[in-house]
């Protein structure tokens, strides 16, 4: 019988245990992803809420109301209709078009929902109807614009898709974050609608693609980390490396006999990353690529953004060989890539992107205020600066010398990755790059879906923002 | 006699009236069954006056305090009861009843009367469990009647049964429709601790696995995942034969598998746990729909009556939780699993308390049983485990799962209650010997 009561007591812990590993997943399932389930575009319940409150506003960095309720209860954002369809993806649409734009992710201020009780029985008693709380962003509504006008200006960019993100690399602060095309969120018309190039698609954070070789940043890392020898070991670029029964080719078939890393890294040489990621071998690339945000499940506090990959499982020696030159299954998103030039930038330090500045109730109490926080430690500050070399020669001379702006140091790395869109072969054209100049901290990501090489076609768009940055950061 | 002595016996009754009154009212069950009452009674009162003044809301308001008193303060002077457990039981109960009745409102539907009349009934069962508990003594020969009864109950659905989402578990009877495997459990409670603690195997084995068999066949997995728990944990705690209760949850686990090879409903459900989202359009509908209304409410909920639950599918009794969760808040969602907690914890030192093995078995079992669905139900909800259609004890709309779950208060209740007397009775004889001289009087 003693036996007997010992055992329950067993039974008891056991079954307790488990209720309790319950209720503690669920603290832990909504405190992370609460946000993200409610401002999902699925989700009726703030559809209805808007109806008994009129959300708050929302003022960019400048002071630049972007988006505010009138007085018939309308949701209406800037007047000009370039300035109002260069944010809507940031912002979201009032129908929910959007993924987790500022306008649903940010509800629970904009619709008051963080109102205290007190505050809520005052509106009550004075008659007045409930108002949501003035959000303050990051982003720069007129970088936004500007950048919307460099892709429909340019030749190699009109009409393509596309995306570009802009932070801060000391702070975290996104300044820009456009994925293009763009939509007026105050005529949704069904072209856009029922468009092929899905307008809805907010590609900046949301579409992962092979970030090719803007990868090799990744890869030269992981060289200097795993490698004593990396930075003067001699590889032999004959063009065609072979490996198992297929070859590595470099783009354009190029020849670059025996090279170095730095050179390599220069001319972007698919040849030289390809046989050093067999050197090294898949799991110290991978480490590395993980080290840099890769396969990790981001929670950040204002953004989601979709998890970059790095492929966990076993595979060949060709897809291995590939994977050191950003192709076979690695994808990033444009913010993503951006972050990463970024932590180069910062001495291997990978900031959280952020972009709410500030909350503000209506009666003027600032219930939340920027803080910038370090997301991870990427790299060690002495591999940082050697590739911050390597990105400075690749504009000064090698493949993105199209990014380069009077007066600026520039670094960056340009990507041509091999992609699929619609059953057809295309080139994803990318660049990411930083302005090393503390008056101007400032890391771009560009990529052009489908639009050729990085080199001559983002790098470009890139060197306009740069030039942008430079005229205008002042204001900042 | 004088007319001031008689004036000052007068004022020293009325003092001790008074002084026997303070006591009662220092009763902490009294205390928290005030605070109850009166939670539930502003409640439905502020329901009922949303909008639409309704009756239903005040009849309610009335009623369900009512009943709470008469179960928890007034029954209890006829036996001796855990009023801490009776407590929390119809806390649940009326808590289900409100989240239904403000369900209702705008709806159509009239769930929180229903659920309001099943409470009482539950109530009578509970009654009735505590009876058969207390008063029946002779089990020999009315074990094997109960356990060909239970049998012949499990199989009518399979006979004249009507499917319900996917599982054919129910029969109608007279208009009613009744769910034999909840009323079963209360059999099965029974006929495991009878057996089990006369240590003898075969006869509660091969009752288990008939069961088993037969929820198996009605598709009801959920159910059929609650009988095997409770069985196998409870041969652990009768037994302590660890290899074989190794084995027992090996063969579940390798039950587990064959069922996901092999049906592909099954599949579905661990598809949908994996990511309800790929198929919001279909399938994850339900577990996306909760999740969303669970983070909705936020830490203190939207307010009680307020929100959308009825865009969740079965929002009345698989994911009731988060219904709760959605108005109260994840706070209260989390006091609820603690009240749950608490149960157990009662239910426990009830059956550590008893002095017979069958009792003690039995109470136990019954604590687990609920412990395990409570924790089917909500894991599930809360996307930690595959949703399976089990109902959340006490609160889900349903009369059969609200009188069975009452049912198995009862028992806990009954064995409680026969400790109770079993004390009384110990102390009764020490005092008559401490009369008789033939022990020393104890140490105050």
């Amino acid at each position: 019988m003693k036996q007997l009561k010992l055992r329950f007591r067993v039974l008891t812990l056991l079954v307790i245990g488990l209720l309790f590993v319950a209720g503690a997943y669920g603290v832990y399932s909504v405190s992370a992803y609460g946000n993200r389930w409610v401002s999902s575009t699925r989700n009726t319940r703030y559809r209805s809420a808007k109806r008994s409150v009129s959300p708050g506003d929302i003022i960019d960095r400048n002071g630049v109301t972007v988006a505010t309720t009138d007085e018939n209860g309308q949701r209406v954002y800037q007047s000009n209709i370039l300035s109002r369809s260069s944010l809507v993806h940031l912002l979201g649409d009032d129908e929910g078009n959007i993924a987790n734009g500022v306008e649903s992710f940010q509800a629970n201020y904009l619709l008051g929902f963080e109102t205290s009780l007190t505050e809520r029985v005052n509106a009550f008693l004075k008659g007045e109807t409930r108002k949501g709380d003035s959000i303050a962003i990051t982003a720069d509504s007129k970088l936004h614009t500007e950048i919307v006008q460099i892709f429909r200006n340019t030749s190699n960019t009109k009409g393509k898709c596309g995306a570009v993100a802009v932070m801060n690399y000391k702070t975290g602060e996104v300044l820009a974050l456009v994925s293009l095309p763009v939509y007026d969120p105050q005529n949704i018309t069904a072209t856009i609608k029922n468009s092929t190039q899905h307008p809805f698609w907010n590609r900046a954070v949301q579409s992962t693609l092979p970030p090719g070789s803007t990868f090799k940043i990744i890869t030269a890392v992981a060289m200097l980390e795993n490698m004593a020898d990396a930075q003067t070991h001699v590889f032999n670029c004959t063009g065609a490396t072979q490996v198992m029964d297929q070859v590595i080719t470099d783009y354009g078939n190029d020849q670059h006999g025996e090279i170095t890393l730095e050179k390599a890294f220069r001319l972007s040489c698919n040849n030289c990353f390809a046989q050093a990621a067999l050197l090294m071998g898949d799991s110290a690339l991978r480490k590395t690529a993980e080290n840099f945000g890769f396969n990790d499940n981001f929670l950040f506090r204002d953004l989601v953004v979709e998890n970059s990959s790095y492929p966990t499982k076993d595979r060949n020696n060709f897809e291995i060989a590939w994977s050191g030159a950003g192709q076979s299954k690695v994808a990033a998103t444009p913010l993503h890539l951006c972050m990463i030039s970024a932590a180069i930038a910062n001495d291997g330090v990978m900031m959280e992107p952020r972009l709410l500045s500030r909350v503000q109730s209506p009666a003027g109490v600032v219930r939340l205020r920027y803080s910038q926080k370090a997301y991870r430690t990427a790299c060690s500050p002495e591999t940082a600066k050697i590739i911050d070399g390597y990105m400075k020669t690749v504009v000064k001379s090698g493949t993105g010398t199209r990014a380069k702006v009077d007066g600026l140091t520039i670094a960056g790395k340009t990507g041509s990755a091999e992609g699929s869109a619609n059953g057809l072969d295309v080139t994803h054209a990318w660049f990411t790059g930083y302005i090393d100049d503390d008056r101007y901290p400032y890391a771009v990501s560009v990529l052009v879906e489908a639009g050729g090489t990085g080199g001559s076609v983002a790098a470009p768009v890139a060197q306009k923002i740069f030039e942008y940055l430079r005229d205008n950061a002042a204001v900042y | 006699m004088s007319k001031r002595s008689r004036r000052a016996e007068m004022q020293a009754a009325r003092r001790a009236r008074a002084r026997a009154d303070r006591e009662r009212r220092r009763d902490p069950a009294r205390a928290l069954v005030s605070a109850m009452m009166l939670f539930y009674f502003s409640a439905f009162l502020l329901i009922a006056l949303q909008g639409e003044i309704q009756w239903q809301g005040f009849a309610l308001a009335a009623a369900v305090p009512m009943m709470i008193y008469i179960a928890t303060l007034w029954l209890p002077r006829f036996f001796p009861a855990d009023k801490l457990l009776l407590a929390i039981a119809n806390f649940l109960c009326a808590l289900g009843v409100l989240v239904l009745y403000s369900t209702d409102r705008g709806a159509g539907t009239s769930r929180g009367m229903q659920q309001a009349m099943y409470y009482g009934i539950g109530i009578i069962a509970m009654l009735v469990c505590i009876m058969i508990v207390r008063y029946i003594r002779r089990w020999k020969f009315l074990m094997k009647v109960v356990m060909m009864g239970a049998a012949a109950l499990m199989v009518l659905p399979l006979a004249i049964g009507t499917e319900q989402n996917g599982a054919t578990n129910w029969i109608v009877i007279g208009g009613t429709s009744l769910q034999p495997s909840e009323v079963v459990k209360i059999a099965l409670l029974l006929i495991l601790g009878w057996y089990m603690s006369r240590h003898q195997f075969w006869p509660w084995f091969l009752f288990a696995g008939f069961s088993l068999l037969v929820l198996m066949l009605q598709k009801d997995l959920g159910t059929a995942l609650i009988y095997y728990i409770t069985t196998l944990l409870l041969f652990y705690a009768s037994t302590g034969n660890l290899p074989l209760t190794g084995l027992g949850v090996i063969g579940g686990c390798g039950a587990a598998v064959v069922g996901y090879k092999m049906f592909a409903h099954v599949k579905k459900r661990v598809a949908i746990w994996r990511n309800p989202w790929i198929y919001y359009e279909t399938s994850g509908y339900q577990i996306a729909q909760t999740l969303m209304a669970i983070a909705s409410g936020g830490l203190f909920g939207v307010g009680l009556g307020l929100g959308a639950p009825r865009v969740i599918p079965v929002y009345f009794t698989d994911c009731i939780f988060a219904v709760i969760c959605e108005q109260f808040g994840v706070i209260f969602g989390i006091l609820v699993l603690a009240m749950y907690v608490i149960l157990i914890l009662r239910g426990t030192f009830i059956a550590q308390s008893s002095r017979h093995s069958f009792h003690a078995i039995m109470a136990m079992g019954a604590t687990v049983m609920l412990g395990v669905q409570t924790f089917i139900i909500i894991g599930g909800v809360l996307k930690m485990i595959p949703l399976t259609g089990v109902t959340m004890p006490f609160v889900s709309y349903g009369g059969t799962s609200l009188v069975s779950c009452m049912g198995l208060i009862g028992l806990i209740q009954g064995v409680a209650s026969v400790n109770q007397d079993d004390l009384t009775y110990d102390y009764e004889i020490s005092r008559s010997l401490q009369e008789e001289m033939l022990l020393p009087e104890a140490d105050r």
